[in-house]
């Protein structure tokens, strides 16, 4: 059969992001695809060097914005551990409410911008109204919807009062509704499983070929979270659960991130409990000593690991990002191989890419 | 992680070196290994400790000499420190063990001009031995941005 | 007359173009975020379009990097005259935290002009709102009827377009 080449971004009604894909097809099926990066590369690695401790805080905020408070939180635990500071029990609790409340503000516009591609745009309305009760809550929290400033180096910038956890209390117990209507929905609306079950389906083993981690690997039941098996900021004080599915396809990287929305909910109301009064930061110097660091943490879509040198000096001789999007990525050229045509777009989101952060 | 089975057994693989564990926060190993041992440093802790998810690889310009850091993970974090100098910065490609370390090979030969002898895209362009992956196609050749000695900002195109 | 009902049309119903030239995706949720049910732009006559050819507006976001330049450039040209180029929070406007990046052209207006600049990292999705309503209130229209004040009410603005469109079948027959 004649095989057609058709070039996919990077500006194309399916990406909501830049990327650029070449997808041979044979009539309906895809048989090879070849990626192309850096429409959005904007050389953060390179510009860090160049920017001083503090300074990088604001710039790695802005390496993604779905997933901006992560960054920063990876960076700033790193940087503590190089100048040993000891961060209050406090400012972690917060720190770990970001990254929740980020986490269910991530998965739920992903789980909608799933649910456009397989054109079943109601959900994709519903879930994204449910993002705004979190966005409220942490524009509450922080002033700012999707860029929240909330870390400095040495603990956080917010002090929110009783007032305000309440407001959090009430809006997470309605939120709960929510995401328990949606979990209803992936897992008995028929039109949603038909169209993403057994699609762009991965085994453990090309999982573990390609290094993937997040809720890609967990839906192929590889037991893995850094917030369990390494913990940072204030995970060790509280107790949740790995989702893990065995499926493998779409429609369990569905589950695997619905379900953990629910739990990111349940970890808010233990933060809440827990948030004993008491100071939010500590005072950091502007040099960092001479060393190195690695710092991991859970974002979204799975380990964001930073690699950070200091030679002593006000700025840091090196600093590298790798985001969970990059080893997806490397699997997706597996997936988009022998599938039709039409689920191209179910696998895309699948994987929940953010080119943003692959790129940097 | 037992860094001391580690060691034994990377000493017993490569016997003209002696390996040696160092710590660094947060709760990373660092073992420094030749460039001629690596492949088989990488495939002793594959087959013998199950340690083959590859976090990413880090190459940095230490401003005499490059240093990769291959990050590995396995309930707790190991890195294979290797250094090359500027004018060898030739190492074998891992791709054929782990096929998730393509990425952050290209990006090495981009960022740093790192050439990776073995991995399967090498050699497409002449000039800087790979097509581009995240710099532009009017890239100039020869001037790999986390190269210490290039000025931050190219002006000209 | 045709020209009145064409300029009426897209004064009334603009539609919009979203490219994303080199941002962190922070902007870029935002404008998707004026389709869902709490900003819901289409209510107010604002389609959101795929293809370049049929878009009135471009809503760019984030600085413009090399690799994204020439494309940048292509969706513009094959965009119908009148067009009109929104540049969407502070990197689209400046370069933003960008600046100086070896892959960095700097804000949009380097690469195409620009006719309105949203500042904001990211701007809230009701300030893009109003940034568009200011575009369009810019936008020439027929004489027998003034330009609407911009920062009129969506409520009013949606029963204004209802009495408009019987006025326009008028003008079309």
């Amino acid at each position: 059969m004649t095989r057609v080449t058709i070039p996919i971004g990077p500006q194309h009604p399916l990406l909501k992001e830049p990327l650029s894909f070449m997808l041979t097809a044979e009539g309906e099926r895809v048989v090879d695809s070849v990626l192309r990066l850096g429409y959005v590369h904007r050389g953060i690695e390179r510009l860090a060097e160049e920017r001083s401790w503090v300074q990088n805080v604001h710039l790695l905020e802005r390496v993604c914005g779905i997933c901006s408070h992560i960054h920063t939180t990876t960076y700033c635990q790193g940087v503590e551990a190089l100048l040993e500071l000891e961060v209050p029990p406090r400012a972690q609790m917060i720190r770990t409410l970001m990254c929740e409340l980020e986490r269910i503000h991530s998965h739920l516009l992903w789980l909608g911008v799933l649910a456009e591609n397989v054109g079943f745009t109601t959900i994709f309305m519903y879930s994204w109204r449910d993002r705004e009760m979190v966005l409220d809550i942490m524009e509450d929290l922080s002033g700012g919807r999707i860029a929240h400033a909330v870390n400095i180096i040495g603990g956080v910038r917010i002090d929110p009062d009783a007032e305000q956890l309440d407001s959090i209390r009430r809006g997470l117990d309605k939120l709960q509704q929510q995401v328990d209507t949606l979990l209803d929905v992936v897992q008995h609306e028929r039109s949603l499983r038909v169209r993403t079950q057994h699609v762009g389906r991965t085994t453990k083993e090309l999982v573990r070929r390609h290094c993937v981690v997040g809720p890609v690997a967990r839906a192929v039941g590889i037991d893995e979270d850094i917030r369990r098996d390494a913990p940072y900021a204030a995970y060790d004080r509280l107790s949740f659960k790995v989702i893990t599915e065995s499926g493998g396809d779409v429609w369990a990287t569905a589950l695997v991130r619905v379900r953990e929305t629910s739990e990111s909910l349940s970890l808010c109301h233990q933060i809440l409990d827990q948030l004993d009064p008491g100071d939010v930061a500590t005072r950091a110097g502007r040099r960092v000593p001479a060393g190195e660091v690695v710092s991991r943490a859970e974002a979204p879509r799975g380990e964001v690991i930073y690699y950070i040198r200091s030679a002593g000096t006000d700025k840091p001789a090196r600093l590298k990002i790798r985001t969970p999007t990059l080893p997806a990525l490397s699997l997706l050229g597996e997936q988009l191989r022998d599938i039709k045509l039409a689920d191209v777009p179910v696998v895309l989101s699948g994987v929940d890419l953010c080119i943003a952060c692959a790129d940097r | 992680m037992d860094t001391q089975a580690i060691l034994d057994a990377l000493n017993d693989a490569c016997p003209d070196h002696t390996f040696d564990a160092q710590a660094i926060p947060i709760d990373e190993t660092v073992i420094e290994v030749p460039v001629i041992c690596l492949k088989r440093v990488v495939a002793c802790l594959g087959s013998g400790f199950s340690i083959s998810h590859l976090s990413t690889i880090t190459g940095q310009d230490t401003g005499t000499e490059l240093e990769l850091l291959y990050h590995f993970w396995s309930k707790g974090g190991l890195t294979l420190r290797v250094v090359l100098p500027y004018d060898d910065a030739r190492i074998d490609s891992l791709t054929a063990v782990i096929p998730g370390a393509d990425f952050y090979e290209r990006e090495l030969a981009e960022m740093l001009g790192v050439r990776l002898e073995g991995h399967p895209r090498s050699g497409l362009t002449e000039a800087e031995g790979f097509e581009h992956f995240l710099l532009p196609e009017d890239w100039r050749p020869g001037r790999p941005p986390l190269r210490k000695k290039q000025p931050p900002k190219e002006n000209e195109s | 007359m045709l020209n009145r009902l064409v300029q009426w049309a897209r004064r009334r119903s603009p539609w919009v173009l979203h490219y994303n030239s080199g941002g962190c995706n922070g902007c870029d949720i935002e404008i998707l975020d004026l389709l869902t049910p709490r900003y819901d732009v289409e209510r107010l006559g604002i389609l959101k379009e795929a293809s370049p050819r049929h878009a009135d507006i471009l809503l760019c976001t984030g600085p413009v990097t090399r690799q994204s330049r020439d494309r940048l450039r292509r969706i513009y040209e094959q965009m119908p005259a009148p067009k009109w180029v929104v540049a969407v929070g502070t990197c689209a406007t400046s370069g933003g935290v960008f600046r100086g990046s070896y892959n960095m052209l700097g804000g949009i207006d380097q690469v195409i002009p620009v006719d309105l600049y949203i500042p904001g990292c990211p701007p809230r999705p009701e300030v893009i709102i109003e940034g568009l309503a200011r575009l369009l209130a810019t936008i020439d229209v027929p004489e027998d009827k003034p330009p609407r004040d911009a920062a009129e009410p969506p409520a009013e603005q949606l029963k204004s377009v209802a009495a408009d469109e019987g006025e326009a079948s008028d003008d079309g027959d």
